[in-house]
C-alpha cells in the first residue's frame, strides 16, 4: 500500500490548528463539565462537547418588542445593580474562601502520550463535599503558547487528591508542556462560591530532558492507531534540521520544525500495510545516525456476518458467523479480535475459542427461546450482532445412517435407514433419491427414528445409487448431509428377443448367411448378457440342427449353409435365463432376387433418407429396410430397421451418414413364414459431392479433320455422387466453337468450347470439323449434382496434314510390291539362280571326263599336283590392299589352321617361263593338300600366316581337305596306279577379281578372251624350291 | 515472486531431505566421517544463504529499503569470526558451533513469538529444524572425534550482541536487532562452512583430531590432544 494518499499536514498548519482551537476554547464562556474518564476517551468527549458549544441554537438571542422598551431598560438597570452587588460579595468571599487548586503535579505516560494531572483543594469552606469546576490550560514549548483549555467538573471532598489526564496529539517527548489549573464551585446552593480562583502556577513537563549533540530520536514509539485515522510523528535532535531526512517506509516525508530541536509530521488517513507495523525513520545525512519508530495500524473491526445458531442433537448449539478481517498485529501490539457470546434469557456469557464459531451447551431444562448477542472487540471498537430464535426452529439433523437394502423378488427393493434421535416430539421429513438406468426418482418420507421406502419397477441387474437426507418436517431449517449408498438389483432372464437380421450370399451351391443382432437394451437385457445361442435348423432334414454359442459382446455370426431351407433361432442369455428367440428363415432361393429388382436412385436430405415402397398385398407381416454403413476400412456395418406391415415409407436417419458416401437401401418384405424377399433396391447419397477425379482420356482415330476421345476405364460408381454426364472442353486457336459447343471462360482468362454429354454411359466423343495441321487442347471432366470434377491439365493434340494419307496410299503399295517381288524371287530362287548366276560345273562330273575315260585312256586319272611340273608360271601382282584385306579376313582362322604347312614348289630360278622344265607347284587347299599330306617328297614348309584361299567358305581346312581327298581318292580309285604320275588335270578359274580367292565350287567354263588360272599337279620329285608368299596368287594364262 | 517461492520450496525440500538423513544418522552416529563432514558442509552452505531466512524476514518487517538494509549489519562480536573459528581445534570448533547454534535457536524462538501467526514466516521454523539437524550432526562428529559437543563453554561474545526482546522494547529497534542477528547468523554459518570445507581439503588439519575409528587403530591419543591445545591465533580464544 502506498503512502501517497496520506494527507500530511505541515507543522505550521498543525500549530495554527492547535492555536486556533485553543483560542476558541479560551473565548468560550460556557463551561462544560468534564467527567472523570479514561485518558484515551477524554479528548473524544471533549470534541463532542465543543460541538455542542458551537451549536447556533445556544448562541441565539431573543428580540424584545418596542412597547416593552421601558421594561427592558428597567430590567437592565436592575441587573446591573444585582451584578454590582454580586461583585461586591465575591470580592468579600474571595478574601474569605480560597478554592485555588494546590499541589499540582504533572506526570507523563508515554504509552498513551498523556499528561496526568494530580492536585487537591485544601480549603473547602463549611462543607465536606462541594461540586466544583476546574479549568485547565495546557501550553506547549512556552507558557504563553496555550494549545488547549478545558474544564473538569467533579465533586470534591476535603483534602481529596484529584486526577485528570490529557492525551497529547504531539508526542510529549518532542516538546515541553506547561499546565495550570483554576477552579470554582459549581453548586447552585453556594452561588457565592462560584467565582474562579486564581490560576495555579505553571507546571513544566519535560519528557526528554537531556539531548546530546548527535542525538536523533523519533517518537512516538510503538503507537497503535486505527486504519484511516491520523498520527503525528516527531523527532528531536541536536543536529541541524536541514541535515535530517525522514522517510515513511521508502517515501520521503517533509515535516515542520516545532523548535530548534523538534520537528513534527502529521500523517492523515493512515492505511493498513502489514501486521508487523509501518516504519518511519530519519537519518542524518552523510552519517550513520539513524533513528526510527514503528507504528501499528489496526484494521477497522468489522461486524460479524451471517450469525446463526443451530443444533443437531438438542445438546449443543453451534453458532457460526463470518468474522471479517483479522485485526491482530505482530509484536504483541494487538491480538486478534475476541468474540463473546451472551444469552440474555439465561444471562450466561461465553468467550469463543474460535473466531468463526462457538459451541453453546444446552441445559437439561430445555430452554425453547434463545437470545444471543455476539460481540467482537479489539483495542478500538466493539461490535455486536443479535439473534433470537426458537430452538426447534434451528434443527439441522445429522446425516442418516444405517442405510440398508432388502430385495423382495426381482425388482422391488426395500430401503431402510435411521436418524439420530432428536426427541420424540420432533418429526423429520426425509428426502430419498434413487438414480439409475438414466433416471432419477425422488420420494419424501416422514419419520422419527427409522425410515423405510419400497422401490418398485426397478430394472433387474442394474446398479442404483440411493441417497437420503432429512430435515425438520414442521419447521424446516436445513437439510442434513446426504447419505449415499449403492445397490444392484438381481438379474432376470432377458425379456425380449434380440433384434436380428441377415445377409445371404449364394456361392458355389451354398448360401453364406451372415447374422447380425443388436445388443439388448438394459430394459430388456435384465442383466449382463453373457452369450448368444444360434440354433440352425435344417427344414429339409429336421433331424439335423446345429447350435452355436457366441460369447457376448459379439454381434454376429457367419454361417455357410447348403441350398436347403433353414430356420435359425437366436436367443440372448444372461446368468439367469434365456430370452425369447428371434427366428430367421433362409429359403432355398435365398430370397435376394437382386437381378429382378431395379435400382432406384433417391436423394438424401439433411435429416436422412426418405424411403418409400409399394405396399405388398397378401402375407407380408413386416418390412425390413437394411443398409450398409461403410467404415474407413470398408467394412460394412449392417444396419436395419424393422417396420410394420402397414408401413410403406420410413425416414432412415443416422448420425453416421456422411456426405459423398453412397448408401444402398434394400427393402425386404417378411412373409408369414418369416421368409424375407427383396422388394426394392434404392441407392443414394445423403449429400452428393463433386467427382473426385476426371476421366483419363485416350485419343483415337486422329485425322486431319477429326479425332475421337475415349475414357472407357472411368468408374462412375466410385464417385461421391451420381455421375450425370461429362463435359468436354476444347480449346482451339480459332476462337470459334463448333456447333454443339458453347463458349465458356475457365480460370477467368481462357476461353474454351464446352460440350456436355448428358449420358454417363457414353464414354466416347468425336471431335470433327477440325483444321489440318492444327493444335487443339481438350479436357474431359465428369459432373454430378454437386458440380464438376477437379480441374485437370489439358491435353494437346495436333491434326496431321491433309495429304499425308495420300503419301501413305502411294508408299504402302510400293512397299508391298517390293515385298511381293522379293517373295517371288525367294520362291523362284532356283530359277533366278539359274538365270542370273548359274553354278560352275564340276569338272569331275563333266561328261567330257567320262568320255575321255571311256574312249581314250581307260587309265586316265587326275593329275596330282605334287606330280605336276609346271612349265610356266605367271605371277600376277596383286595389289597390297587386296592382300591386306585378305589377311584381315583371315584373322578368325584358328592357330592350327595357320600352322598348317602350305607348300609351294617352284622351278629353279632363272629359268624362262616358256622353257619346258619342271613344273611349278603352287598349292591351294583344294588341290594340293592331299598331295602335301602324302609327303612323298621332301618339301620345304612355309608357315603362312594368311593362306590365300578364301577360307571363310570352309569351316576347316582339314575337313575340306579330307572331303576333297576323299573325292579325289574316289576318283583315283577308278584309275590305274601307274598312270597317276603322268596325268594332268587342269582347272580353270574365272578371272573375276572378286573370285580370285573364292573357292571354286563348279567347274569353270572357259570364256572367250578370258584369263584363267591353272593349277597343275606335278610329280613330287620335281619340287625343289618353295615359293614366297606372293606366289600364292599366281595364275597361268591359257 | 513465484520464482522466489519456488526456490524456497526447493530449498526446504533439500533441507528436509538432509534433515531426514541427519535424523537417520543421529540414531546411532554410525555414518562415516567423510559422509558426515559432507553433510555438515552442505548444511552450512545451505544455511548461509540469506534467502533462507534473512530476506523473508526483511520483507516481512518492512525493512526492505536501502537505508534500513544499510543499518542491518552484524553486531561486531555477536558471533565468532571466521578467523577465530579457523584457529580452533576441531573439537573446540564443534563445541563453539554447537553452543552458538543453541543460542541462535533461542533467538529464533524469540523472533517467532513476536509474530501473530507463525505461518507468516515459515522460514523461521524451517531454520530451527535445520539448526537442530546441524547440531545433531555436530554431535555425531564430536563423537567420531572422541569428544563431546555438549560439555564446552560457548565462546564469549560481546555484551548486548544477542537478540533481546522485552515487553518494553522499541519495535523499530527490535526489528533492526532481529535483522542484525539474522545477518550474523548467516555469516556465522558461512564461516562454519568454510572451516568444514577446510577439514575436507586439508588432511594435515585432520591429523590433529582424526576420527574415532582412527583412534581405535592405535593413533596416539595423548599426542593428538596435546597438539589440539596449541596456542590460539591472536589470543582470541580463551579455551
Amino acid at each position: 500500500m502506498s503512502f501517497a494518499h496520506l494527507n500530511i499536514i505541515s507543522g505550521n498548519i498543525l500549530l495554527e490548528e492547535l492555536q486556533s482551537h485553543t483560542q476558541r476554547r479560551i473565548h468560550d464562556d460556557i463551561h462544560f463539565p468534564m467527567p472523570q474518564v479514561p485518558a484515551s476517551q477524554s479528548s473524544l468527549q471533549y470534541v463532542d462537547l465543543v460541538r455542542r458549544s458551537e451549536d447556533p441554537r445556544l448562541g441565539r438571542k431573543a428580540r424584545i418588542p418596542g412597547p416593552m422598551a421601558f421594561f427592558a431598560v428597567f430590567q437592565k438597570t436592575l441587573l446591573l445593580a444585582l451584578l454590582s452587588w454580586r461583585t461586591f460579595w465575591s470580592e468579600v468571599l474571595a478574601e474569605y474562601v480560597s478554592l485555588t487548586p494546590e499541589s499540582l503535579k504533572v506526570s507523563t505516560n508515554s504509552t498513551c502520550q498523556c499528561l496526568q494531572l494530580q492536585w487537591s483543594v485544601h480549603q473547602l469552606p463549611h462543607h465536606q463535599e462541594l461540586k466544583m469546576l476546574f479549568q485547565m490550560e495546557i501550553s506547549r514549548i512556552k507558557p504563553s503558547n496555550v494549545i488547549w483549555v478545558g474544564n473538569y467538573s467533579t465533586t470534591v471532598k476535603r483534602d481529596q487528591v484529584l486526577h485528570w489526564s490529557w492525551e497529547s496529539e504531539l508526542p510529549l517527548e518532542c516538546a515541553t508542556h506547561f499546565v495550570r489549573i483554576q477552579s470554582r464551585a459549581d453548586d447552585a446552593k453556594f452561588p457565592e462560591l462560584s467565582i474562579w480562583s486564581n490560576w495555579s502556577s505553571w507546571e513544566e513537563v519535560h519528557v526528554q530532558r537531556s539531548l546530546g549533540p548527535n542525538t536523533l530520536l523519533v517518537f512516538p514509539k510503538n503507537k497503535l492507531v486505527e486504519e484511516g485515522s491520523s498520527i503525528t510523528i516527531c523527532y528531536i535532535s541536536g543536529i541541524n534540521h536541514n541535515n535530517i531526512t525522514c522517510y515513511l517506509h521508502e517515501k520521503l516525508i517533509h515535516g515542520v520544525q516545532l523548535d530548534s530541536n523538534a520537528s513534527a509530521f502529521k500523517l492523515n488517513n493512515i492505511p493498513f500495510i502489514r501486521k508487523s507495523g509501518t516504519n518511519f525513520f530519519c537519518e542524518v545525512n552523510q552519517t550513520d545516525i539513524k533513528s526510527g519508530t514503528t507504528f501499528f495500524v489496526s484494521k477497522v473491526l468489522e461486524e460479524p456476518k451471517n450469525f446463526s445458531c443451530e443444533t443437531q442433537d438438542f445438546k449443543t448449539l453451534k453458532c457460526t458467523w463470518y468474522p471479517g478481517v483479522d485485526t491482530g498485529l505482530d509484536w504483541n501490539m494487538q491480538p486478534s479480535q475476541s468474540y463473546t457470546l451472551f444469552e440474555s434469557f439465561s444471562g450466561k456469557k461465553q468467550n469463543c475459542k474460535h473466531k468463526n464459531s462457538c459451541n453453546w451447551k444446552i441445559t437439561q431444562d430445555v430452554q425453547e427461546t434463545y437470545n444471543f448477542t455476539l460481540t467482537t472487540a479489539n483495542y478500538f471498537r466493539k461490535r455486536s450482532v443479535n439473534i433470537i430464535f426458537n430452538l426447534t426452529h434451528r434443527v439441522h439433523p445429522m446425516a442418516p445412517h444405517s442405510v440398508r437394502f432388502e430385495s423382495i423378488g426381482a425388482t422391488p427393493v426395500l430401503m431402510s435407514w435411521k436418524v439420530h434421535a432428536l426427541g420424540n416430539y420432533l418429526t423429520l421429513q426425509c428426502q430419498v433419491e434413487l438414480q439409475g438406468d438414466g433416471k432419477v426418482i425422488q420420494h419424501s418420507v416422514d419419520m422419527k427414528v427409522n425410515g423405510k421406502l419400497l422401490f418398485g419397477e426397478l430394472v433387474p441387474g442394474t446398479e442404483y445409487m440411493a441417497r437420503v437426507r432429512c430435515a425438520n418436517a414442521k419447521h424446516f431449517w436445513k437439510w442434513s448431509e446426504w447419505t449415499v449408498e449403492n445397490f444392484t438389483t438381481p438379474e432376470a432372464a432377458p425379456s425380449e428377443a434380440p433384434d436380428v437380421w441377415r445377409t445371404v450370399k449364394s456361392e458355389n451351391r451354398s448360401h453364406i448367411v451372415t447374422l447380425f443382432w443388436k445388443p439388448l437394451s438394459k430394459l430388456h437385457a435384465n442383466g449382463k448378457i453373457l452369450f448368444y445361442n444360434v440354433v440352425v435348423e435344417n427344414l429339409d432334414e429336421p433331424s439335423t440342427s446345429e447350435l452355436h454359442a457366441i460369447p457376448a459382446p459379439a454381434r454376429g455370426i457367419k454361417l455357410t449353409l447348403d441350398q436347403c431351407s433353414y430356420r435359425i433361432h437366436i436367443t440372448a442369455n444372461n446368468s439367469v435365463g434365456t430370452s425369447p428367440a428371434s427366428v430367421i428363415m433362409v429359403p432355398e432361393d435365398s430370397g435376394n432376387r437382386t437381378e429382378e429388382v431395379e435400382e432406384e436412385r433417391i436423394i438424401g436430405k439433411e435429416d436422412g433418407f426418405f424411403i418409400s415402397w409399394k405396399p405388398q398385398s397378401g402375407d407380408v407381416i413386416s418390412y425390413v429396410v437394411d443398409w450398409c454403413e461403410p467404415h474407413q476400412d470398408l467394412f460394412c456395418d449392417l444396419q436395419w430397421k424393422k417396420l410394420g406391415p402397414n408401413t410403406t415409407f420410413s425416414l432412415i436417419s443416422s448420425d453416421t451418414f456422411r456426405p459423398g458416401v453412397r448408401y444402398n437401401f434394400r427393402i425386404y418384405g417378411i412373409s408369414t413364414k418369416k421368409t424375407a424377399y427383396l422388394l426394392e433396391y434404392k441407392t443414394g447419397y445423403s449429400q452428393e459431392l463433386a467427382p473426385l477425379d476426371s476421366p483419363r482420356v485416350a485419343i483415337a482415330n486422329l485425322t486431319s479433320r477429326s479425332f475421337a476421345m475415349t475414357w472407357k476405364d472411368y468408374s462412375t460408381e466410385s464417385q461421391p455422387g451420381f455421375i450425370q454426364g461429362y463435359r468436354v472442353y476444347l480449346k482451339a486457336r480459332a476462337r470459334q466453337c463448333h456447333p454443339g459447343f458453347e463458349n465458356v471462360v475457365l480460370s477467368g482468362v481462357s476461353i474454351y468450347c464446352k460440350y456436355t454429354i448428358d449420358d454417363p454411359k457414353k464414354k466416347t466423343f468425336v471431335v470433327e470439323n477440325l483444321q489440318p495441321e492444327s493444335s487443339y487442347e481438350f479436357f474431359v471432366t465428369s459432373y454430378t449434382g454437386a458440380g464438376e470434377g477437379p480441374n485437370g491439365t489439358f491435353t494437346e493434340v495436333t491434326t496431321p496434314d491433309e495429304h499425308s494419307h495420300m503419301m501413305i496410299l502411294i508408299i504402302l503399295p510400293m512397299i508391298l510390291g517390293v515385298l511381293l517381288i522379293m517373295l517371288s524371287c525367294y520362291w523362284k530362287s532356283d530359277w533366278v539362280k539359274e538365270k542370273c548366276y548359274p553354278d560352275i560345273p564340276d569338272p569331275y562330273k563333266s561328261s567330257i571326263l567320262s568320255l575321255i575315260k571311256s574312249k581314250e585312256n581307260p587309265h586316265l586319272t587326275i593329275m596330282s599336283v605334287k606330280d605336276c611340273i609346271p612349265d610356266a608360271i605367271e605371277v600376277i601382282n596383286k595389289p597390297e590392299g587386296t592382300k591386306t584385306q585378305l589377311l584381315e579376313t583371315r584373322k578368325p582362322v584358328t592357330e592350327n589352321e595357320l600352322t598348317k604347312p602350305i607348300y609351294l614348289y617352284l622351278l629353279p630360278e632363272g629359268k624362262d617361263s616358256s622353257d619346258p622344265g619342271p613344273c611349278i607347284c603352287f598349292e591351294n587347299f583344294t588341290y594340293n593338300q592331299s598331295a602335301s599330306d602324302s609327303g612323298s617328297c621332301g618339301h620345304v614348309s612355309v608357315p603362312l600366316e594368311d593362306p590365300p584361299c578364301q577360307l571363310g567358305l570352309l569351316p576347316s581346312p582339314n575337313n575340306l581337305l579330307k572331303t576333297l581327298e576323299k573325292n579325289y581318292m574316289n576318283s583315283l580309285g577308278e584309275m590305274p596306279a601307274e598312270e597317276t604320275s603322268l596325268s594332268y588335270v587342269s582347272q580353270l578359274a574365272s578371272p573375276i577379281p572378286g573370285d580370285k580367292d573364292s573357292l571354286p565350287t563348279n567347274p569353270p567354263v572357259p570364256a572367250h578372251c578370258s584369263e584363267y588360272k591353272m593349277q597343275m599337279a606335278v610329280p613330287p620329285c620335281l619340287a625343289s624350291l618353295p615359293l614366297n608368299e606372293n606366289s600364292s596368287q599366281s595364275s597361268m594364262t591359257l | 515472486m513465484r520464482a522466489r517461492l519456488t526456490r524456497r520450496t526447493l530449498f526446504s525440500l533439500v533441507l528436509g531431505l538432509l534433515l531426514l538423513s541427519t535424523a537417520a544418522a543421529m540414531r546411532g552416529c554410525v555414518g562415516p566421517y567423510q559422509h558426515l563432514l559432507s553433510q555438515l558442509q552442505r548444511q552450512a552452505h545451505l544455511t548461509e544463504d540469506t534467502s533462507s531466512l534473512l530476506e523473508p524476514y526483511i520483507h516481512l518487517q518492512g525493512l526492505n529499503t536501502p537505508i534500513l538494509r544499510g543499518s542491518c549489519t552484524e553486531h561486531p562480536g555477536a558471533f565468532p569470526s571466521k578467523d577465530a573459528l579457523r584457529g580452533l581445534s576441531k573439537r573446540s570448533f564443534l563445541r563453539t558451533v554447537n553452543a552458538t547454534l543453541d543460542r541462535v535457536l533461542k533467538g529464533l524462538v524469540a523472533l517467532q513469538k513476536q509474530l501473530l501467526e507463525q505461518q507468516d514466516l515459515k522460514e523461521l521454523e524451517t531454520a530451527r529444524q535445520n539448526i537442530q539437524g546441524i547440531r545433531n550432526n555436530i554431535h555425531c562428529m564430536s563423537w567420531l572425534l572422541g569428544g563431546s559437543s555438549e560439555t564446552a563453554e560457548p565462546m564469549q561474545t560481546g555484551p548486548g550482541s544477542w537478540l533481546q526482546l522485552t515487553s518494553t522494547l522499541d519495535v523499530f529497534q527490535a526489528k533492526l536487532e532481529g535483522c542484525r542477528f539474522l545477518r550474523g547468523y548467516h555469516r556465522f554459518m558461512g564461516s562454519v562452512g568454510w572451516v568444514f570445507r577446510e577439514w575436507g581439503e586439508s588432511p594435515s588439519r585432520s591429523r590433529r583430531h582424526s576420527p574415532r575409528r582412527a583412534l581405535h587403530k592405535g593413533v596416539h591419543r595423548t599426542r593428538l590432544f596435546r597438539r589440539g591445545k596449541r596456542p590460539v591465533p591472536r589470543g582470541q580464544l580463551p579455551w
